[in-house]
C-alpha cells in the first residue's frame, strides 16, 4: 500500500476544480486568486458544488458546516483557497 | 463492427434483475459493480467502455442493474443496502463470479463478499455520498426559496422517505448507508486516481467522471482500468 501524501490546501482545491471541470493540469494551473468561479464557469451548478464541498472535505479531511457556505466562498479560486486554508490550520 | 452487449439476468427477491454482459472465449471473467445515485449516471458509459477494454483482453464481465436502478421493477424507495448486498452477492454466486470490481459507492454493496477477490476503485463511506445529496437538495431548495439545513434533512430522512437529488430515499437505506464505512477485503486491491493521495494499491491517470456536471468518459482511463483489472486477474 502506497501512503497517504500530504496535500496543500491550494493544490487540493486546483486538484478538485480540474476534476469538476475536467480541465487539463495546464489550464488549471493558469487559475489564480482573481479567477472567477460561480457564475463565470457554466459547469460549476449548485449540484458541482455539492460535490465540490463533500470532495473538499475528503481530501483535506475536514467538515465544513452549512452556515460557512455563503456565495462569496465561489467567488473567486482564491477565496476557495482561503477558506480551504483556513479550515485545515482550524 | 462495434461489438454490442447483451442482456443477462440474475434472480433477487423472486424477480429478474439485467446485467449487461460481454462474454468473451476464455473462463476469465469479473463482475462490476456500479456507483450508486447519481454517480452510477456520470459513469455507466465510463464502466461499458471498460467492459469493451477488457473483452478486447478476452476477459468477460457483467453489469448488474442494482434492484432499485436503471431497468428494475422495484422502487428505489423500497430498497435498502442491505437488499443491494444480497443482490450483488446473489448474482455473484449465480454466474459464478469470483473476481469483483466495484466502483465508488458501489463498494459499500460488496462488502459481505469476503470469499472474493476485489478490486476496489475509489472506495468511499457512505456518509460521504449522503452529505453530498442533502447538499444538493438544500442547494435546490434554496432556488425555489426554501431554506433547510443538513440537520433538518437528516431529521426528516430518519423518520420518513425523503427525496434526494432525485432519489427517494427511505429511512432504512438512509441509515444503512450513514452508517456504513469503508470495509477492508481480506483479498483487496485499492485503485485510485494520481489526483488523490489516500492509501492505494495503484493509482491510475484519470478523471474523476463522479463529480463531472454530466455524463462523461475517459477512454485512456477505462483502458487502463482493463488492464490493471486483467492482471490482477491474472491467467
Amino acid at each position: 500500500m502506497q501512503n497517504e501524501v500530504e496535500l496543500t490546501p491550494e493544490a487540493a482545491v486546483r486538484a478538485v476544480m480540474r476534476d469538476i471541470l475536467g480541465l487539463s493540469e495546464e489550464q488549471v494551473a493558469g487559475f489564480t486568486a482573481e479567477t472567477e468561479l460561480f457564475g463565470a464557469l457554466p459547469e460549476l451548478d449548485s449540484m458541482a458544488v455539492a460535490g465540490l464541498l463533500t470532495e473538499l472535505e475528503d481530501r483535506l479531511d475536514i467538515m465544513i458546516d452549512d452556515d460557512e457556505v455563503d456565495g462569496e466562498l465561489f467567488e473567486t479560486f482564491g477565496n476557495l483557497v482561503v477558506f480551504a486554508e483556513m479550515k485545515v490550520t482550524g | 463492427m462495434t461489438l454490442a452487449p447483451a442482456f443477462v439476468s440474475y434472480e433477487f427477491a423472486d424477480r429478474k434483475e439485467f446485467c449487461l454482459s460481454f462474454a468473451a472465449s476464455s473462463s476469465r471473467r469479473v463482475m462490476l459493480v456500479p456507483p450508486l445515485f447519481d454517480e452510477m449516471n456520470r459513469m455507466r458509459k465510463m464502466l461499458v467502455d471498460v467492459m469493451r477494454s477488457l473483452h478486447a483482453l478476452n476477459i468477460s464481465s457483467l453489469l448488474p442493474d442494482l434492484p432499485g436502478t436503471n431497468e428494475s421493477l422495484i422502487a428505489l424507495e423500497r430498497v435498502t443496502l442491505a437488499d443491494w448486498k444480497a443482490a450483488v452477492q446473489a448474482c455473484a454466486e449465480q454466474h459464478d463470479i469470483s473476481h469483483i470490481a466495484s466502483f465508488r459507492g458501489g463498494t459499500l454493496a460488496v462488502a459481505d463478499i469476503a470469499a472474493a477477490s476485489h478490486w476496489l476503485f475509489s472506495p468511499i463511506k457512505g456518509a460521504t455520498l449522503i452529505r453530498t445529496m442533502l447538499r444538493t437538495r438544500i442547494a435546490s431548495d434554496r432556488e425555489s426559496g426554501l431554506t433547510t439545513s443538513l440537520a433538518e434533512l437528516t431529521a426528516r430522512a430518519e423518520t420518513g422517505p425523503l427525496e434526494l437529488a432525485g432519489n427517494v430515499i427511505s429511512p432504512d437505506l438512509f441509515a444503512q448507508l450513514s452508517a456504513a464505512d469503508i470495509t477492508t477485503m481480506p483479498d483487496q486491491r485499492i485503485v485510485r486516481l494520481e489526483s488523490d493521495s489516500k492509501p492505494s494499491d495503484v493509482q491510475i491517470a484519470g478523471s474523476a467522471l463522479w463529480l463531472r456536471a454530466e455524463p462523461d468518459d475517459d477512454l485512456a482511463m477505462s483502458a487502463a482500468f482493463a488492464q490493471d483489472i486483467a492482471g490482477w486477474i491474472g491467467q
